[in-house]
């Protein structure tokens, strides 16, 4: 018998998910979260659900984890100074940046100052040009005085990011162990190790945050792992990724930057579990809170990858999951621009003072406002919960809008949530139209607290034809990391002309791809069937300065070797891409190879993915109560409310319908049909 | 206009956001799938809807100032030779020339496709890229010491590139074969086709929703509400009139100092920019078209008084311009263009200057008032092909009311981003051998002005063309309300001995043989306040940071122990 438990850090709760390989029997539990220190939660909790569920902690195997401390420490700045070691005569490139500013029209908007100050910027002698041939050699005396220059800014963290590092590492390595060897107390990230692919400032902005975030996530990850080691002493532990899949705690104390979307990640991979699971690989997930919406797309059960992402302003180029967020919250304000138009967000009365209704002393119209006084949330607030909403200050708050439009309240109201909705709509537009996929082929997975409020509003919008809403979309983050695989990216940086007399060179940076990820697969003891390797190839036509990732092989377990597939393949793999992403190609055109990825991948235990609901025999469950709802601007309907964890799966609802639940309220329009299916998910087909 | 608006705020803001989706994805698009590094690393490109009278009605969110002219340029340029009943479904225009087709200079090729709705003309998608050459005397069709448009590059009108769909492909050919590199812009001329295809198709989805009649109402409203939000902006300017003046440097053919004269007044909601007593146009390079102007003056405007009003023709018809034809702010034929970015910048300084007083807390000191451009090109050594790199850099940002001003950036109504070292090395034969601040270059301040940059860059194994374009190279950037000037620019070549040069503000045809280096130094920018009114702590960073000498800190700042 072993337990697999994943446990998801939030902002007010720490979740757990735990799963045990022998019975199947799954399990959850929530404990308040401790912000001073994330850690302390997890273990009481982890003690708590041992002592609940009466699971002996010796038989924990793994605690597959998400964290915040990397994307908190980013925000709040609360990383270490940094010094860098950069190339002699470019002291100002991380600084500079891209030379533009974030906002055209706006005189005062700035960047942030990069986190290695400049008096803290060492520059060293030495150059390494675009073949990685040595253009200045790197003297040991030059070494020796930059050493001397750290050793004298007294810093907890280094970077040491040279040009060209990506193709000839060298320098930096040699660098690299004359401070491991000088100050052994100080973390050192090298460009190279972090990321090595070309564009230096995207490089070194990565390697600068990795550095900065250093001293604190090892911290962390040190004392979990202690103690960890104490309470559960069988169990590893996994850190998510910010591309989703666990890497060691060990790993994540190299590669802190790598944890800076860990967090959401996780709810994307149990997302895509879920959606697997229903039958519905590809779905867009929309994750509304209480200031912001997160989407997000997902294919084939798995979520798209961004490389060029900024966490707190700051460009880190990293594969991570392309997370697009918009601040369109339940607490977003409504507000009339100088135009007269009226805005939904980004300001957001947050959860102090909260929206009006919350009766905390909010006066600001907010979108839960809107949705009390439409009756689609309930003035009894959550269901089960002890929170009523208070329905005259949510109608006193919009008021003022109305007045101003000369409209109802109710018909204002409704025009808060369709402007909500669009804003929502774009967003989602970004992240699958702009990358070339239509969102009509994909189901919507609202989750949060105020995703299944609007879900449907929104599929209607996209042309999206199906809502899927999970049983528990509280814990799905925790739910993920338990499905997690164990995951590790590798990248060899090689512009390299697609034609057949490079097919040898392009074959042998595979195989080096392959060698770094069998030994990664053995280190982490990860068994030949239970491997696996993505491969894919980032190429653009020659003259493009912009890459597109190509899959071209994907190996499963130990069956056969990777392999490379022809020029005519690739170059057709590639075209198809054009052609998906910008509607054209030029089968003419020569094409060229600027990066090969290799991930791997190595799956561990999962619950199965049909963990049985009872299937109910009349499929007509009995509402609770009725109320009105508005559907449309001006005409309320009598509308039943259901109990959610009163269906039973085979249950179907007609809309009109308010389905609530502890965690969230989910709205079924006129016209509209949910249906339980045999995972407890609600299944909405919307009416076209 | 007295029109009220006809579609309730909800509706109107729910359709404008499914517009911008439309701009913003068309412009995406064109950057994602252009070759030239100029549009994929730079942005150097802007998308728009325009309505059938030619109004702008929605621009990407990154859209370029200066872009803005030229679009509306084209606009009016193209229903002017092209009733709307001549107009057919598959159409799509392509202009380029400043004089005759609505744009600001050559390199910036417009793109405008109409999108049918039921059977009628409800709008045109537009976009624009700047081509890393368009033909002309010099490799890169930007350099100066040129007299006549001719010199500069292949004019185009307003001519239907496709007719009902169909290519016409002896156009292309003639485009191509006037252009440098024809097979890399090629798939630039693509990457525009295909994003005003987008954009048509993306347009007609909404007109499929609303419908003509509501779409139509919506860009009426758009402008309509526009208008009025920049109206009221405009009346927080404290009545009056307000004078100011600067030069531009030069025009790279004997002109120097060349005056540009603004008077603003401004009473209630109106506001009227007379810029009568601007030098006559010049021989060299730097002349504006008047829609350039109209853009610099927007912009400034904008910026002053409400940087967040969306761009559209409601922004431009509040605007009351003059200026004389033949002037440097309203060139006619056959006056070359093409570094008029320079002169647009230093229009955004001038305006800045003069509602200071008035405006002092929205108010910048002078910035770097250029678009410093270098252009290198040869034939690579290592493939014996032709090769172009163009670049234009950012330099210091005026001091502020509150903060210093932004190191190394681009200003005002350019934004561009510069190209990665590593992509410069790995693209063409060339060594960067040094990227950052000039020091002592942000005028000192109470809130200091921006850093100058300096970029030093060498040939390796062949001899290459260097071309370049400077501004404030002679007159510093100024200071406000007492902040000192930041230094200005200039170019340098260096032979392998060492002994450098000093090349003109505007430098043509430089040859610079194996290893020899060129060195730009871009301006700074002018302080905001007075020095003795910085706070001492700032006055530490300057020096703990390196970015000024002891001996500066000391003039300006006292102490200096």
């Amino acid at each position: 018998m072993a337990w697999y438990v994943g446990c998801d850090v939030g902002g007010t709760f720490t979740d757990f998910f735990a799963f045990d390989d022998a019975s199947g029997r799954c399990c959850v539990h929530k404990t308040p979260s401790t912000p001073d220190n994330p850690g302390a939660a997890i273990l009481q909790g982890l003690r708590d659900l041992c002592e609940a569920q009466a699971i002996a902690p010796g038989s924990i195997a793994r605690l597959a984890h998400g964290t915040t401390v990397a994307t908190n420490a980013l925000i709040q700045r609360r990383g270490t100074p940094v010094a860098l070691i950069t190339t002699e005569g470019f002291r100002d490139l991380l600084e500079i940046g891209r030379q533009i500013r974030p906002k055209l029209y706006d005189l005062k908007a700035d960047y942030p100052q990069p986190l290695a100050p400049r008096h803290q910027r060492f520059e060293i002698s030495e150059r390494i040009g675009a073949k990685g041939q040595v253009i200045k050699p790197l003297d040991d005396a030059a070494i020796d005085a930059v050493v001397a220059q750290i050793v004298e800014a007294d810093v907890k963290a280094v970077a040491v990011c040279l040009l060209f590092a990506f193709v000839n590492p060298e320098h930096e390595n040699r660098i690299g162990v004359a401070l491991r060897k000088a100050v052994p107390g100080v973390d050192v990230s090298l460009s190279s190790d972090v990321q090595p692919e070309f564009r230096e400032y995207e490089r070194f902005s990565t390697t600068v945050l990795n550095a900065y975030l250093q001293p604190l996530v090892s911290r962390y990850m040190t004392f979990l792992q202690d103690e960890l080691s104490t309470l559960a002493p069988d169990a590893k532990l996994g850190i998510n990724q910010s591309s989703g899949g666990l890497m060691s705690a060990d790993r994540a104390c190299v590669y802190p930057i790598r944890t800076a979307l860990s967090g959401p990640a996780a709810g994307v991979v149990g997302a895509g579990h879920i959606g697997r699971a229903a039958g519905r690989p590809d779905v867009v997930t929309l994750d509304m809170g209480g200031t912001s919406a997160d989407v997000c797309l997902i294919r084939n059960g798995e979520a798209s990858v961004n490389f060029d992402q900024s966490i707190a302003e700051f460009p880190i180029r990293l594969p991570m999951v392309d997370v697009h967020t918009v601040g369109a919250g339940g607490g977003s304000i409504a507000w009339f621009d100088r135009d007269g138009l009226l805005k939904v967000g980004p300001a957001s009365a947050g959860a102090d003072p909260g929206p009006a209704c919350y009766g905390m002393g909010g006066t600001e119209p907010t979108v839960s406002d809107a949705n009390l006084v439409l009756g689609r949330l309930s003035e009894d607030g959550l269901l089960g919960g002890s929170m009523g909403l208070d329905k005259v200050a949510a109608t006193n708050a919009l008021r003022p809008l109305a007045d101003q439009l000369g409209y109802t309240v109710e018909r204002t109201a409704h025009g808060v949530l369709g402007i909500v909705v669009a804003n929502m709509v774009r967003a989602i537009r970004v992240i699958s139209i702009e990358r070339g996929h239509d969102p009509r082929r994909f189901a919507l997975m609202p989750l949060g607290g105020a995703g299944p409020l609007h879900a449907v509003d929104v599929a209607r919008a996209l042309g999206v034809g199906q809502v899927i809403v999970p049983a528990a979309p509280g814990i799905l983050c925790a739910q993920g990391l338990v499905v997690s695989d164990l995951k590790e990216n590798f990248v060899a940086s090689a512009r390299t002309l697609v034609a057949d007399d490079a097919v040898a060179e392009m074959a042998g940076r595979v195989e080096g791809l392959a060698k770094d990820a069998a030994a990664w697969f053995a280190d982490e003891g990860v068994e030949p069937d239970a491997r696996r390797l993505d491969l894919v190839i980032d190429m653009r036509y020659v003259g493009q300065n912009f890459e597109l990732g190509v899959a071209v092989d994907q190996v499963e377990g130990a069956e056969r070797a990777l392999h490379l597939p022809d020029v005519a393949r690739m170059k057709k793999l590639f075209f198809e891409a054009h052609e998906q992403s910008y509607g054209f190609h030029n089968p003419d055109d020569p094409v060229e190879v600027v990066n090969f990825r290799l991930t791997a991948r190595g799956r561990l235990r999962k619950p199965d993915e049909a963990p049985a609901g009872e299937v109910s025999e009349g499929g007509d469950p009995t509402p609770v109560g009725r109320r009105l709802v508005y559907f449309d601007a001006d005409n309320a309907d009598d509308t039943p409310l259901y109990d959610r964890a009163a269906l039973r799966a085979g249950d179907a609802i007609a809309g009109p319908a308010i389905i609530g639940q502890l965690d969230t309220t989910t709205v079924v329009h006129p016209g509209d049909l949910a249906t339980v299916d045999i995972q407890l998910n609600l299944i909405i087909e919307i009416a076209p | 206009m007295s029109t009220s608006p006809t579609l309730d705020s909800i509706t109107l803001e729910i359709l404008f956001n499914a517009l911008r989706s439309v701009t913003d994805e068309t412009y995406i698009a064109l950057m994602r799938s252009a070759y030239s590094t100029n549009i994929k690393e730079r942005r150097d490109h802007s998308t728009a809807i325009c309505d059938v009278r030619g109004g702008l009605i929605v621009q990407a969110e990154n859209s370029l100032p200066i872009h803005l002219a030229s679009m509306i340029g084209l606009m009016k340029c193209l229903l002017l030779k092209y009733p709307l009943n001549e107009i057919e479904d598959g159409d799509l225009f392509i202009a380029n020339d400043p004089h005759v087709a609505g744009g600001t200079h050559l390199p910036d090729v417009n793109m405008a496709m109409p999108v049918f709705s039921e059977g009628e003309i409800i709008a045109f998608v537009c976009n624009i890229a700047h081509h890393a050459d368009i033909g002309g005397m010099a490799p890169g069709s930007m350099a100066g010491g040129m007299s006549e448009i001719y010199q500069e590059g292949l004019r185009i009108p307003v001519l239907k590139l496709f007719r009902k769909g169909e290519l016409q492909q002896d156009l292309l050919d003639l485009i191509l074969l006037n252009v440098r590199l024809p097979e890399e812009r090629r798939g630039d001329y693509y990457a525009q086709i295909a994003s005003c295809r987008l954009g048509a198709r993306r347009l007609a989805e909404i007109t499929g929703t609303y419908g003509n009649d509501v779409v139509r109402v919506a860009f009426k409203d758009i402008v309509v509400r526009t208008e009025r939000r920049m109206r009221a902006a405009i009346a927080t300017i404290p009545d009056g009139e307000y004078i100011f003046e600067d030069v531009m440097d030069d025009d790279g053919l004997g002109a120097i100092d060349i005056p540009i004269k603004l008077r603003i007044e401004k009473a209630g909601d109106q506001i009227h920019f007379d810029f009568t007593g601007t030098s006559p146009q010049v021989l060299g390079n730097i002349n504006l078209t008047d829609n350039a102007t109209q853009a610099s003056v927007c912009y400034s405007l904008k910026a002053l008084v409400d940087p967040d009003i969306p761009n559209n023709q409601g922004v431009l018809d509040v605007c009351k311009i003059t200026t004389e034809k033949g002037t440097l702010l309203d060139c006619v034929a056959p006056a070359t263009v093409a570094a008029r970015a320079n002169t647009c910048q230093r229009v955004a300084d001038i305006i800045i200057g003069a509602l200071a007083d008035a405006l002092p807390d929205a108010a910048v000191g002078a910035s770097n008032g250029a678009n410093v451009t270098a252009v290198f090109s040869g034939i690579d050594p290592n493939t014996g092909v032709g090769y172009l790199y163009l670049e234009t850099l950012g330099g210091g940002f005026g001091g502020r009311n509150d903060r210093d001003g932004t190191d190394g950036v681009q200003v005002h109504i350019t934004n561009t981003s510069n190209l990665p070292v590593e992509a410069i090395e790995m693209e063409y034969p060339l060594l960067v051998e040094s990227y950052g601040f000039v020091e002592d270059s942000g005028g000192a301040g109470e809130f200091r002005g921006g850093m100058g940059l300096r970029r030093v860059i060498s040939t390796v194994g062949h001899t290459c063309d260097f071309n370049g374009a400077g501004e404030r190279f002679r007159n510093q950037p100024w200071g406000i309300f007492g902040g000192a000037p930041g230094a200005s620019g200039h170019f340098q070549h260096v032979a392998v001995e060492g002994a450098a040069v000093q090349l003109e503000i505007k430098p043509a045809g430089i040859r610079v043989g194996p290893g020899e280096k060129i060195v730009v130094e871009t301006p700074g920018a002018g302080g905001y306040g007075k020095p003795s009114k910085r706070d001492p702590q700032h006055v530490e960073e300057d020096r703990r940071s390196e970015k000024f000498s002891a001996a500066y800190l000391a003039e300006y700042y006292g102490g200096g122990d």
